[in-house]
């Protein structure tokens, strides 16, 4: 029962907070903020030490007639992903304090709406409640970026939301098929994750299914060559819309290749590999290289986002548990800095009116909190061993090179360029020479705690991160059965 | 008996002599549409008392559970468009009101006829008594060129179209010798001429029935018409004419097994692929949003073909499912419209610039379109998406692949001209259009059941394998 109450609390939140704002421009943020901090106290308590993987679970009617239920689930790695979620949502609530004047009933009940969807796509048992949530996260953000967004927010919301959407018919098309599929070997229609793990399809068909399914994750996950409506994306949102966007629903991506790509059509998902490998490789090298040239700061933290991902796209198809673990510490370790970084920026823009590196320069004569935490977020970002960050990639590379050598080599080439556009940016940024005086107040206490609660999450990752790993460890332990069948290399170490 | 199975028909026709008799006496629009109101109303209770009657197979009317289905399907359209058009007539029309609602119970007996129709007699009846009615909907408001343009346009149409039919009908009497659905069915032609001239006849019915459903290639008047038609008579000829003539057809697709002739068959196909394609294409350029939903309908009667040519259990209920989506959400689009627009004004509130700011402006009315869009989008959590759900498991199911592909591409293409609206809404405000709260609360009661059928669709699923299934 508590599962349910994670979806509709933000729900009621975000209902709530759409008139608030006839009562005060600032009520709907208050409102925001009350009921994820009641969501947070919801979820926190249902992480215990448990004998299987799922912490928690709930099922209840929906559709009978096709065998759709309303079916969640909490395991380790849904947990985590969903407390990342409630953070950055609610710190995305906060940024929204100052920068959303206008209209900010009907932007925090977008906020809420958008992360009920998020909450119920990491929680849903059910193939077809998973897409429901997976479509419904969309119309939210798309509204955000539309209307609250910059310069050219309309065309990037409406590339979001083509490419977002089209993918997504992809995977209603997949779990139809599937489900299809599964019934007519068993004789009963269900969507039910456990029931369609049992029968794996194989042959073409299968090969199909998997398709439709990694290709719409890897759009939402923005790997090369579907990464198109990233950049314009992330830099047209508003603050708390790129917070979203790059902490959590890239993330949604990952979860949908490891949650059911994974398991549910192994042989399929090994036929791919290779190619999702070297697409893992080719986005870490592009973001790169592409970030190295960028000179607007938001773009450059989206390019890096892309170049992330493919580690991450990596991490999830060399199929062994160390790797698997490093992709979840990534996915963690890479929503909170990249979180800070684009709250970051957005704090930059809010006082310099600016997000063009030409045009900063200096920036820690004048505001040395704010570049502190910049360069701090920009280095772990980068990987600096000792934060959350760098676990995560370490672990992801170990895991890779005893099955695939290779693209492990290429892929540890892009921690050159990283390390290039990083420094630079932090070089344009803050150092050097101001070229005109500002009179702009630095980080205020609102911003300082927020900014030292995601370092100090980073330093914790990065330090210790033993307690994360053994979160997730049976989440990713439940996932080996199928898969270790028919393992082809051995696993290393 | 024969009379209780068509108790609603009966009812309406004693509706239409009420109302007569009503305006007669007094002229009063709200107490017009109160009479033809109740009228479709009592008919709506009408269909409960006449389920009960014994099915009879032969005769001028098939009254079975799937026929009165539709029925119910119809007077409930009717009806909620009775609802939007009292609020888009307002005092200061230049023409008399009261006959409107006369005119929409008029087509509404004629689309019922049609829509239980068990021989040629009573489909070509109820076909015309709906088509002249509604050309009387259409140039209602007779001071608008736009109208009257769109009228005389569907005037000429419907006639040919009816003339098509006419031959058709003329030829499987000549060949078969009968007018009564049930004995043409169990009609094998003797020779190869009968069989010639009954095809060319089901031919000739086929491009009638093209015509009022409007795929592609019998498209061609849609825009004009819905563009120039005021909001309500738009709803209705989008809607109850086409829901009508579909009846006819699934029922008859339904008698012979669920099995159409492969002659039809790549036709189908075909004007299925065509009506996805060229409904989402051309939609694209349009800047009037009634000219949008034009082409967007036939976007959807491509889709609901892909659903026929599923056939099959999930095929059936995934039509049914899709009409039902389809009504509710194509009036709730077009009754936005009707209540932004003054009907004393030589045009309605229908070009796209003019939703500017509608948001800011008037948030429940933007609210509904919104939804309403996002409904004919496919997207949770209006009631479009389960329907497409729907009709790709139906497509999916019976592994017709090729139709789903057109069918997601199709899909994408149509989210642009979707999202556009929506993003106009969500602009700075340009001059705020006016709204009536009556019409405003109408229109939002209007389109809870595309909100709650959207979340929770196993009532209406329950409902519709229980009449149709």
């Amino acid at each position: 029962m508590m599962l349910i109450w994670l979806i509709i609390v933000p729900l009621l939140g975000g209902i709530a907070a759409w008139p608030a704002a006839q009562l005060h421009a600032r009520a709907p943020a208050l409102i925001s903020l009350v009921s994820l901090t009641l969501e947070l106290a919801l979820a926190i308590p249902l992480l215990h030490p448990s004998a299987g993987s799922w912490l928690v679970t709930f099922d209840a009617s929906w559709i009978p007639a096709f065998g759709m239920d309303i079916r969640l689930g909490l395991d380790g790695m849904s947990w985590l992903l969903t407390i990342l979620t409630i953070v950055l949502g609610a710190f995305a609530a906060i940024v929204s304090w100052r920068e959303i004047d206008d209209k900010t009933g009907f932007f925090h009940a977008n906020l809420m709406f958008s992360l009920a969807g998020t909450i119920g796509v990491f929680i849903a048992l059910d193939m077809f409640l998973f897409f429901y949530f997976w479509e419904l996260m969309l119309v939210p953000m798309y509204f955000i970026i539309a209307i609250w967004g910059h310069e050219n927010r309309r065309r990037a919301a409406i590339k979001f939301f083509l490419f977002t959407q089209g993918s997504g018919l992809l995977i209603l098309v997949s779990i139809l098929a599937l489900a299809f599929w599964h019934a007519r070997q068993t004789g009963s229609l269900t969507f039910d994750y456990f029931e369609l793990m049992r029968s794996p399809p194989g042959g073409e068909l299968g090969f199909l299914i998997m398709l439709g399914l990694f290709i719409a994750f890897i759009v939402k996950l923005a790997a090369f060559p579907v990464h198109v409506w990233l950049p314009e994306t992330h830099t047209e949102a508003p603050t708390a819309g790129s917070v979203i966007l790059a902490s959590i629903l890239l993330k949604t991506g990952a979860y949908g290749l490891l949650r059911f790509v994974v398991p549910l059509i192994p042989d399929a998902a090994h036929a791919i590999a290779p190619v999702a490998l070297w697409l893992g490789v080719l986005s870490i090298l592009y973001g790169a290289v592409l970030a190295y040239g960028q000179s607007d700061l938001k773009r450059l933290i989206a390019y890096t986002s892309i170049s992330h991902m493919g580690f991450i796209l990596i991490g999830v198809f060399v199929f062994n548990t160390i790797a698997w673990q490093g992709v979840v510490m990534l996915l963690v370790a890479h929503g909170i800095s990249t979180g800070a970084l684009f709250i970051i920026v957005g704090a930059v823009q809010h006082r310099l009116h600016t997000r063009n590196l030409d045009r900063m320069g200096g920036l820690w004569t004048d505001l040395p909190r704010l570049s502190a935490f910049g360069t701090f977020f920009i280095l772990a970002a980068m990987g600096l061993p000792g934060l959350g960050n760098f676990v995560g990639e370490f672990l992801i590379l170990r895991g890779a090179w005893g099955v695939a050598p290779v693209v492990t080599s290429f892929a540890a080439i892009g921690l050159i360029p990283a390390a290039l556009y990083s420094l630079l940016a932090v070089q344009r940024a803050f150092h050097g020479a101001a070229d005109t005086k500002r009179d702009v107040p630095d980080f205020g206490l609102r911003e300082n705690a927020m900014m030292l609660a995601l370092a100090a999450a980073i330093i914790g990752l990065g330090v210790v991160p033993q307690p994360l790993l053994d979160i997730a460890a049976p989440s990713l332990r439940a996932l080996v059965p199928p898969v270790t069948a028919m393992l082809r290399h051995p696993e290393p170490g | 008996m024969m009379l209780q199975a068509t108790t609603p028909m009966i009812l309406l026709a004693i509706a239409v002599g009420v109302l007569l008799a009503v305006i007669a006496c007094k002229r009063s629009y709200a107490l017009s549409t109160l009479t033809a109101g109740s009228g479709l109303f009592v008919a709506l209770l009408g269909i409960l008392y006449a389920a009960r009657a014994p099915v009879t197979a032969s005769g001028l009317f098939v009254c079975d559970h799937a026929a009165l289905g539709f029925v119910a399907l119809i007077l409930l359209s009717a009806l909620l468009i009775l609802i939007v058009a009292a609020a888009y007539w307002r005092e200061d029309t230049p023409v008399p009101r009261e006959e409107f609602p006369l005119l929409v119970l008029i087509a509404t007996l004629g689309a019922t006829a049609l829509a239980a129709a068990g021989s040629f007699i009573t489909l070509f009846l109820g076909l015309e008594t709906m088509t002249l009615a509604m050309i009387g909907l259409i140039a209602y408001p007779r001071f608008r060129p736009d109208a009257e343009e769109a009228a005389l346009k569907y005037l000429i149409l419907s006639a040919m179209s009816s003339a098509f039919v006419l031959f058709g009908i003329g030829l499987i009497d000549v060949a078969s010798g009968s007018l009564q659905f049930s004995q043409l069915l169990a009609w094998v032609p003797p020779d190869m001429a009968s069989r010639t001239a009954l095809l060319a006849g089901l031919a000739m019915l086929a491009i009638g029935a093209g015509f009022k459903l409007s795929v592609v290639p019998f498209h061609i008047w849609v825009p004009d018409i819905y563009g120039g038609a005021p909001a309500p008579s738009g709803a209705y000829v989008a809607v109850v004419a086409k829901i009508a003539v579909l009846a006819v057809l699934i029922r008859l697709i339904n008698e012979v097994g669920g099995t159409i002739p492969t002659e039809f068959k790549t036709l189908l196909t075909l004007a299925a692929i065509l009506s996805m394609l060229a409904g989402n294409l051309l939609a694209l350029l349009q800047e009037n949003i009634k000219r949008v939903l034009g082409y967007s309908s036939i976007a959807h009667l491509g889709y609901l073909l892909v659903a026929i040519l599923a056939a099959g259990s999930i095929g059936k209920m995934a039509v049914m499912f899709y009409l039902v989506t389809y009504s509710l959400t194509m009036i709730a689009a077009f009754g936005t419209i009707a209540a932004l627009s003054g009907s004393a004004s030589t045009r309605d509130t229908d070009t796209i610039a003019s939703l500017r700011g509608l948001f800011w402006t008037q948030p429940a009315l933007a609210a509904v379109l919104t939804l309403s869009l996002l409904s004919l989008a496919g997207i949770p959590p209006a009631i479009g998406f389960i329907a497409k759900m729907y009709i790709f498991a139906a497509g999916i199911h019976t592994a017709l692949w090729g139709l789903t592909a057109v069918m997601v591409t199709s899909s994408v293409i149509g989210l642009f001209y979707y999202l556009n609206i929506i993003l106009v809404m969500s602009m700075r405000p340009g001059e705020i259009p006016s709204g009536r709260l009556g019409g405003r609360l109408a229109i939002t009661a209007l389109s809870m059941p595309i909100l709650i059928f959207g979340i929770a669709p196993q009532p209406l699923v329950a409902l519709l394998r229980s009449v149709f299934g």
